[in-house]
Parts: C-alpha cells; sequence; structure tokens
C-alpha cells in the first residue's frame, strides 16, 4: 500500500507545476503620497537597473595620447582598462609588463599614485615633503611628464619600477613599467626614448 | 499485489530507467544551455527546466518534442524512492549508501519546492521613499484602483495573461466591463500630433492614447532589458462604452484617471505588485569607491523598517552578502541608478533554501561513511591474511 501512496505524493506534487496559473486580485491600501510611476526615471524604460557586477570602471574619454613603442616590446590588446599594454621578455623568461591607462581628475594626486606604485613594490610610504626629491619632471611635446624609478620587493626578485603621471586635460595619465630589476635596468634607456614619443592629441579645427 | 501493480513497481525501481533519466537529462541540459543564446537564462528556466514537457510551437499548436526538467527530475525522485524502498535494506553496512541518497532525494525535493514556491521581485526606493510593495521582474498587471475613498484605494490587479486573451473580463467590485481590444506583448511609444493632416486613426478615444501611439515591437528575452506590453482597453457599462484607453507598462507612461457613476478610478498597466504588511524607507544610499578612483568598494542601503502593528521600527543596513532577512523574504543590495540616489533591492522567498545545504551535507557525511565502512574492513581484512596464510 505505501508505494502507491508514494507515487500518489509525488505525482500530487507534479500535477501542482500546472496550477501556479495566476488570477484576478483584489485588495485595498492605503493612499500612496506619491505617484510611484513617474518617479522612476525615463532611462529606466527598458532596464532593470544597473546592477552592480556590471558597474563601469570610468576611464578618461577624449582625445588620447599617442606614442610609438619600440620594436621589440610585443603589444598586447588593450583592455576595458588599459589604453595601451606590451609585454618585454628576456631570456630569463619572467617578462615586464608597459601598462598606459588614464581616469578622470587627478586620481589622487601626485602623493597618492606614487605611494600605490611604492606599495607594490613593498616600499614604505613618502611623506609629502618626501615627494619633490623622489621624483623628476620631464617637457615633453609640450606635457609636463611626472617621472619615478623605485626598485623594491623581495630581496632575491627585486622588482623595478619606472613610470611617468601626465596630466591631460581633465583626466591623468600613467605610463609604467614594472618587471624584474634587471630587465628594467635593460629597458631603462628605451622606456626614456619611449616617452620623448608621447603626444598630446592634435587639436581639431 | 496485481500483475499492473508490479510492472508499475519493477519500472520505476529499475536501474534502467535511473540511467535513461541521468542521460536525458544531460541532453536537456545541452539544448537549453544552447538555447540560452536565444532566449535568455530566465525563459530557459521555464521552458527546459519548470515544465513537465519542452513544447515546440507548430502553427499555434504547442506540440511535446521531449520531457522537461520536472518530469525527468519527478521520475528520478519516484526512482530513487522505489530503489531506497525495494532494492535496499537498511543495515549499517548500507548505511553509508542510504545517507547519500536521502540526501539525494532532499536536493530534487528542494528543486520542486523552489520551483514552486521561489519568488523573486524588485524593490526600488529614492532616498526618502516609503513603500510597502515590491515589484515584479518580468510580470506585469492591468491595475483599476478606486480612488474615491480620502484614505484608502481599492485595487483590482488584472495579471497580464487576461489581456492577452481578449476576452472580456467581468470583475464583481467594478460597475463596469474591461475589453481589452488591442495587446502587444512588447511595444515602443511615440507621440501623436492629432492635427496633423492624414495622421493615423487610434483606438483610444480618451486618455493619453489621443496624443500616443503604440506600434508593436518583437519580445526581448535580453537580461538587462525587460519587455512594456501596451494595450487598448475598453472599458463598458451597462449602458455602452464608457471610452477606450491606451496603456502601457512603460514606467514613463503614468496612470490616467476617470469618473464613472459619481467614483473615479485610475487604470495603468505596470510591474506586477506584492504588498508587504510592513514598509520599507530608504534613508541614505551609499555608493563607496576606492580613495582617488571610480572603482566600486562598497554599496550598501540604510532602510528604515516599520510594521504598523508597532513590532518593527528599526534602521537596517543591507551591503552585498549582508540582507535583510524579514517575514520569509530576503531584501539583497542588487543594483542603483539615478545618479546614486535610487536603489534596487533584489526581493526573494525560497522557502527552501536550506534544503541544499541539508541535502550537501548529508550526501558527504554519506560517501565517508560508506568509503570509511569499506576502508575499515579492508583494513581488517589485510591484518587477519597474513596470519592466516603462515
Amino acid at each position: 500500500m505505501s508505494h502507491r501512496l508514494l507515487l500518489l505524493v509525488v505525482l500530487t506534487a507534479l500535477g501542482l507545476t500546472s496550477c501556479r496559473d495566476p488570477q484576478i486580485s483584489t485588495y485595498r491600501v492605503p493612499k500612496e503620497k506619491s505617484p510611484a510611476m513617474t518617479a522612476t526615471p525615463a532611462a529606466a524604460a527598458n532596464a532593470p537597473g544597473a546592477t552592480m557586477a556590471n558597474t563601469p570602471v570610468t576611464t578618461a574619454e577624449g582625445p588620447g595620447l599617442s606614442w610609438s613603442a619600440p620594436a621589440h616590446w610585443t603589444a598586447k590588446p588593450a583592455s576595458a582598462m588599459r589604453k595601451g599594454s606590451y609585454a618585454i621578455t628576456d631570456d630569463s623568461g619572467e617578462p615586464a609588463d608597459l601598462s598606459i591607462t588614464a581616469f578622470p581628475g587627478d586620481v589622487g594626486g601626485d602623493l597618492a599614485n606614487v605611494n600605490r606604485w611604492r606599495s607594490q613594490l613593498q616600499l614604505p610610504p613618502l611623506a609629502a615633503t618626501e615627494l619633490a626629491s623622489a621624483t623628476a619632471h620631464l617637457d615633453v611635446n609640450g606635457l609636463h611628464m611626472t617621472t619615478v624609478d623605485f626598485t623594491g620587493g623581495p630581496t632575491a626578485k627585486p622588482q623595478r619600477v619606472l613610470g611617468a603621471i601626465i596630466p591631460v586635460g581633465n583626466a591623468t595619465w600613467f605610463f609604467k613599467l614594472t618587471g624584474p630589476a634587471a630587465l628594467v635596468t635593460r629597458e631603462q634607456a628605451a622606456f626614456a626614448t619611449f616617452l620623448q614619443t608621447i603626444r598630446a592629441p592634435r587639436p581639431t579645427s | 499485489m496485481s500483475d499492473l501493480i508490479r510492472q508499475f513497481r519493477d519500472f520505476f525501481v529499475s536501474l534502467k530507467l535511473t540511467v535513461v533519466l541521468i542521460a536525458l537529462s544531460i541532453v536537456l541540459i545541452f539544448a537549453a544551455t544552447l538555447d540560452q543564446v536565444n532566449l535568455g537564462i530566465w525563459a530557459v528556466q521555464q521552458k527546459y527546466f519548470h515544465s513537465l514537457f519542452v513544447l515546440w510551437r507548430i502553427g499555434d499548436i504547442p506540440v511535446p518534442i521531449f520531457p522537461g526538467g520536472y518530469l525527468i527530475g519527478g521520475f528520478l525522485l519516484i526512482n530513487l524512492i522505489a530503489a531506497q524502498v525495494y532494492r535496499f535494506k537498511l543495515t549499517a553496512k548500507k548505511s553509508g549508501i542510504w545517507l547519500t541518497h536521502i540526501g539525494f532525494i532532499l536536493l530534487l525535493i528542494g528543486e520542486l519546492i523552489t520551483g514552486l514556491w521561489q519568488e523573486e521581485f524588485a524593490l526600488r526606493l529614492d532616498e526618502g521613499e516609503t513603500k510597502n510593495y515590491s515589484e515584479s521582474y518580468r510580470s506585469n498587471e492591468l491595475a483599476i484602483t478606486e480612488t474615491t475613498d480620502p484614505k484608502f484605494d481599492d485595487v483590482v490587479a488584472i495579471p497580464e495573461k487576461f489581456v492577452a486573451r481578449g476576452e472580456a473580463i467581468q470583475q464583481a467590485k467594478l460597475p463596469f466591463r474591461i475589453v481589452p481590444k488591442i495587446y502587444y506583448p512588447n511595444a515602443a511609444l511615440a507621440a501623436r500630433d492629432a492635427t496633423t493632416p492624414g495622421v493615423a486613426p487610434t483606438p483610444a478615444t480618451t486618455g493619453i492614447g489621443l496624443q500616443a501611439t503604440a506600434t508593436p515591437l518583437p519580445l526581448t528575452y535580453k537580461q538587462n532589458e525587460r519587455n512594456a506590453p501596451a494595450a487598448y482597453i475598453e472599458l463598458a457599462g451597462p449602458a455602452g462604452p464608457i471610452g477606450t484607453w491606451l496603456v502601457s507598462a512603460d514606467p514613463r507612461f503614468p496612470p490616467q484617471s476617470l469618473e464613472y457613476a459619481g467614483r473615479t478610478w485610475k487604470i495603468a498597466f505596470r510591474f506586477e505588485r506584492s504588498y508587504k504588511p510592513y514598509s520599507l524607507t530608504l534613508l541614505k544610499f551609499s555608493h563607496d569607491r576606492y580613495a582617488g578612483t571610480e572603482i566600486p568598494k562598497n554599496f550598501s542601503s540604510r532602510i528604515r523598517l516599520n510594521s504598523p502593528d508597532g513590532r518593527d521600527d528599526r534602521e537596517v543596513l543591507i551591503y552585498m552578502n549582508n540582507p535583510l532577512r524579514y517575514a520569509g523574504l530576503t531584501f539583497y543590495q542588487a543594483g542603483f541608478e539615478n545618479d546614486d540616489k535610487t536603489t534596487i533591492l533584489q526581493v526573494v522567498r525560497n522557502p527552501s533554501w536550506q534544503l541544499p545545504y541539508i541535502s550537501c551535507s548529508l550526501m558527504t557525511l554519506g560517501l565517508i561513511v560508506q568509503f570509511g565502512i569499506h576502508l575499515v574492513a579492508f583494513i581488517a581484512r589485510r591484518r587477519t591474511l597474513p596470519s592466516a596464510v603462515v
């Protein structure tokens, strides 16, 4: 008998799947204070709202800088975050990475950005008074660059960063070469030449 | 036991049935995954998994072409229970297998309950706004609301499928019939200038429909879009038609007022609402970013939860991975809009949310016990073996 009952129970549960049709309903609610239907912004017409997973990270818009990279740097595809990306390899295998990024505003200012790079090399942060002595300045093709050169990381595998911070209009551009200290030292001259090729967008007439 | 019942039992106890059902589910999942490109995840779930049969439309006739998730899952459930009752004896040696099977049965039952009773709604709140209802992500309703009483609104909510059917709707609380004249499952709205010579006639005789027209659009299945159905609705009293209104579920389309028999009403096509016996007020929405960047760090909504019986009047902070669980519902931080002034909470009812945890724990425990029993027996045999040889 128990197995019949069992079958009946399961089949009834399955039968319920066809009994979920919505029905007309009536109810009483307190008056709404504001017309909610018109409060919804027009942009929401067809979209169920921005989801946090796809919150866009704002990168700098408008005309960008242009540059020419040395031939032995391998261009990598740019991403949502990067305006340009290059890999530099040598025989030892571990590559160096050159990233070009741009963000609106001053992104926290030079001190915050320099200290962010220092923390990536496990170096202590600089005080505001030490910033001037830790950075250098270059004027190239009408652009003012703040350049840095730090070496840090584990003693067995030291890492080096060569960076340039360039304010362009309402945005800030970052050129950062990072990798094994020996490889970056080898590329130091190439990086300096590379910085000389960076140009501001031509004003459109 | 009669022959028929025995055959029935043998069919459901059979291990061959298990293999066939598992093979069918592999095909079903594969086909559904491919079809997700066309239909999106929600429609695929409904078509392939929350159905007894996968239907193929030939003209207007739906033809079942493959067993759906409920059928395969249901048979698998019966098969597993039947095998448990008739094939496996409850002994200490088999206790691990029992635990594992009970865990799996619970998993299937949990999925059935979720499919049947899970609800998913959105709650959109502007800063300072109070709401006691959430809105469906997908379903719409035609709401005829009597606003005569200065304190209360009396709502008649008609699900979209009644409008789609196009048959006249008579409801005891309404002094008129509702006759859907034209229905578009998804439509675009455009302004209509009645003074322009040669302008196309509109079925609407009153309201916004005189200045706007709806044109049908293909249905969208994209996850970040929703369909905005529109309809021309005629209201007809005993003395004849009162008028024909254009209504649209597009949120920009406001409710329209009408007067009839000395009472006032509002007519609106809107996202289906689910009212609660309590209200939520958004005090503040915060969108924190990492210093100096636009990269999001945290999203949170400070909410005041208020129940009219006075049992609850407190502030709660909802942020990612820290939802509010209240009255059987879970409120997750799901999104935002309107320049960080509006929060979107996902409101979910899932009565069986604990079952997957329980069933997975049972299955893990069952496997450990079963393998443990075998391991102990194996070690015991090895210990006795050399002495037997010597």
